[in-house]
């Protein structure tokens, strides 16, 4: 069932083709800059950005009202929230571990080598930067969207009548 | 040498394009010129030697250019 | 009159603010306090205390990495903000635009 939604075209034949090549292109591109942060320019905000660029062009091609990346306002303040809250839970847990706030040294995890626990501790900041910026961007554009949509919906009534 | 006549020349055309920006009476036309100063910012923080900057203003750019033409939607095109 | 004193008082501000970064150091300056102390050790250390060989990681989320916290949480209040601000979906909130909407419908007729 899902592989008849997915061979439907919509749109023009320009739209349909660019959308299918870029969309995937752009959100690999956006999860490998975050893991290689530390050996290329790259880190956790240029991620968000371009994950978020992804899906604003999915929402912009195909409206609001198909099933894929269906995050709407509440849900995405909730994950940038949820984002934050990764980044502050990294410290806590190296003060768990026995050192200070987010002093990776003292993660509690079993490595062995001391570069290494740092990276890790890199690793899980930049995933809660990039959780954050990518659900801030989705929900800005949300609100303006759905506000459009509220004016447009009162004119149809006024119409209406 | 070559590199300092390109700097001065990308700065002196953002200075212009700023110019633009402020005397157009057409604020949809704003917009568009307002995404070319983005990408000329874009290639000024490439020149400075800091290719993280220039990614992210590249595609904040190309997201601020989307939501400011959502936004005019509701506002006269033509300001007097 | 209000104009012309703001406008003489904004100029003096300038003037002032211009006249006080004369006695700071110039950029890239070898001998400044930062780039003799902080900057070598930085450049020196990020690749084997962080273990990563970019070193605008390793001080954006290592060596300050608390820095970094308050400023996604400031990220996070803004959208918040602007979500709160634009968002309508009680009743009385969707009355209160169709008033809005047709009270500057009239003013523009």
């Amino acid at each position: 069932m899902g592989n008849n939604k997915m061979k439907k075209p919509f749109g023009g034949i320009v739209l349909d083709s660019s959308f299918r090549i870029i969309i995937p292109f752009t959100l690999v591109y956006g999860i490998y800059i975050l893991t290689h942060g530390e050996y290329s320019p790259g880190g956790g905000f240029q991620a968000g950005a371009l994950l978020a660029v992804g899906i604003v062009l999915v929402r912009l091609i195909q409206g609001a009202d198909k099933e894929s990346f269906n995050i709407t306002g509440a849900k995405a303040i909730v994950c940038a929230g949820v984002g934050t809250f990764i980044y502050a839970a990294t410290g806590w847990l190296t003060l768990a571990g026995g050192g200070k706030f987010l002093d990776y040294t003292f993660l509690p995890v079993p490595m062995h080598h001391w570069g290494e626990l740092h990276a890790l501790g890199i690793l899980m900041i930049e995933i809660g930067v990039t959780v954050c910026v990518m659900m801030t961007i989705i929900d800005i554009m949300d609100a303006i969207i759905e506000r459009l949509d509220a004016d447009e919906d009162e004119e149809v009534d006024d119409c209406e009548r | 040498m070559q590199v300092l006549i390109l700097e001065a020349l990308l700065l002196l055309f953002l200075i212009f394009i700023t110019v633009c920006i402020l005397i157009s009476k057409d604020i949809l036309a704003c917009t568009i010129i307002y995404s070319a100063f983005s990408f000329c910012a874009v290639l000024t923080y490439f020149m400075f030697g800091s290719p993280d900057v220039a990614f992210t203003e590249a595609v904040i750019g190309t997201m601020s250019t989307i939501f400011f033409i959502a936004a005019l939607k509701k506002v006269d095109r033509w300001c007097k | 009159m209000g104009k012309v004193l703001s406008t003489i008082l904004m100029a003096v501000v300038t003037v002032l603010f211009c006249f006080c970064t004369v006695f700071l150091p110039p950029i890239g300056d070898v001998n400044s306090a930062p780039n003799q102390h902080v900057t070598p050790h930085y450049i020196e250390h990020a690749k084997e205390d962080t273990g990563s060989p970019n070193i605008v990681t390793a001080t954006l989320a290592d060596y300050r990495g608390f820095d970094t916290l308050w400023e996604t949480s400031v990220m996070f209040v803004s959208g918040l903000t602007a979500c709160l601000i634009l968002m309508v979906n009680t009743e009385e909130g969707k009355k209160v635009l169709k008033k809005d909407k047709k009270g500057g419908a009239k003013n523009g007729q």
